[in-house]
């Protein structure tokens, strides 16, 4: 009651701004029950005044009036949680697709909901098919370059990529002269890192 | 009007505020425990959270009163030094609390006295927030309100991405998603 739930799943969200969570069902089905409740009353409540009132209509004077908004206003209220944690939510996985490309790491994947995993593929197909039609890839230089090739430090054993024309080995702690372009992705995935001596 | 889906003011909603009902409720007994009969009677004092006193009060059905975190006492206590109250303890959204009961016309006097608290602790913040250490979390961010807790993290994190800058500190950095730490070979390089 009094939406209390609602905001416990609210400040879920709040509490760390870039990680993600697992997808709370559990709290989730609590407050949409408590809507269901809610319903049931003012549905209650609706009937009720009807019978009392001969005319059949409800008036803003009426105390039944008053029990049906306190019931109504708590529906809203939940409603707005429960948005605002799929909004935030969704929110944070739009930017994981310009952090770290199409295809999510697996342990991502597994805190989703389903509907949350569908969005992920349409909102990174919607994007893919904009970047070609454009034909430009909107993901790099997400901050402005200075130089177009950048020293980098190997972080793990990644073995042979290709990178421009060249096939390259990336040994772990090698260190390599490349293009810009082709290092942000893999900085952002943590499999490289940024080497200023 | 807030943002529809902007958490501070979700939560900032759920605070109580005491308030008296100015007409019989039926059916809403949840909200008064005292109630024996599933409703709420003309004249009961009942403490709602924000969200639902704010509507109702528009409607006229219930009547706020001023939160004791508002009252004659502790405002002398902020007037006499506002940089050292502890204002979260007493409501951790002070400000934007106040700035929604001022819309209801529960006090006049109390758009005012917000400004001058605010006024007589901000330079005080600023100072810290500027010069605070990069690390750690310093003694006096408990004592802050929600808002002022964002001023302070806005300045100390402008001042660390001035320092970055100056140094020439890498710019590219790994998704903060995937931790801190750095997962280790299992194989040390020498073997």
């Amino acid at each position: 009651m009094f939406g209390r739930t609602a905001a416990q799943l609210v400040r879920e969200v709040n509490n760390d701004d870039q990680h993600i969570r697992r997808f709370n069902y559990d709290l989730f089905d609590k407050v949409i029950a408590e809507i269901q409740e809610h319903f049931q009353q003012v549905t209650t409540i609706m009937e009720k005044g009807q019978e009392e009132n001969e005319d059949g209509q409800i008036t803003s004077v009426d105390e039944n009036y008053n029990g049906a908004v306190i019931h109504h206003q708590s529906i809203l209220r939940n409603k707005r949680c429960l948005l605002a944690y799929m909004y935030h939510r969704a929110n944070r996985l739009q930017r994981l697709r310009w952090q770290l490309g199409a295809v999510l790491p697996e342990d991502v994947k597994g805190l989703l909901h389903p509907s949350e995993k569908e969005f992920v593929k349409s909102y990174s197909e919607a994007l893919s098919s904009y970047m070609t039609k454009l034909d430009i890839d909107l993901t790099v230089d997400i901050t402005p370059p200075k130089d177009p090739y950048i020293q980098v430090r190997v972080l793990d054993n990644i073995g042979e990529v290709l990178l421009g024309d060249q096939s390259t080995s990336l040994v772990r702690n090698s260190i390599h002269f490349v293009k810009r372009s082709e290092a942000e992705t893999l900085i952002s995935q943590g499999l490289l890192e940024e080497f200023t001596g | 009007m807030a943002n529809y889906y902007d958490i501070h003011d979700i939560l900032m909603q759920d605070e109580n505020v005491s308030t008296v009902f100015l007409h019989k409720a039926n059916g809403a007994g949840f909200l008064d425990p005292s109630s024996e009969d599933n409703n709420v009677a003309r004249g009961s004092v009942v403490d709602l959270p924000l969200w639902l006193a704010q509507d109702l009060v528009q409607r006229q059905i219930v009547h706020v009163k001023l939160p004791s975190c508002f009252n004659a006492r502790v405002r002398k206590e902020v007037q006499a030094d506002p940089a050292c109250i502890d204002l979260r303890s007493k409501c951790p959204f002070y400000y934007e609390m106040g700035c929604k009961l001022v819309e209801l016309n529960v006090d006049p006097t109390l758009g005012p006295y917000l400004l001058d608290t605010l006024r007589g602790r901000y330079k005080d913040l600023l100072c810290k927030a500027l010069t605070a250490t990069l690390t750690g979390n310093p003694k006096f961010v408990p004592l802050l309100t929600e808002e002022e807790t964002r001023l302070f993290e806005a300045g100390r994190d402008s001042m660390k991405a001035f320092k970055k800058w100056r140094l020439q500190g890498p710019r590219l950095e790994r998704a903060a998603i995937l931790g801190r730490k750095r997962t280790r070979d299992p194989t040390p390089i020498w073997s």
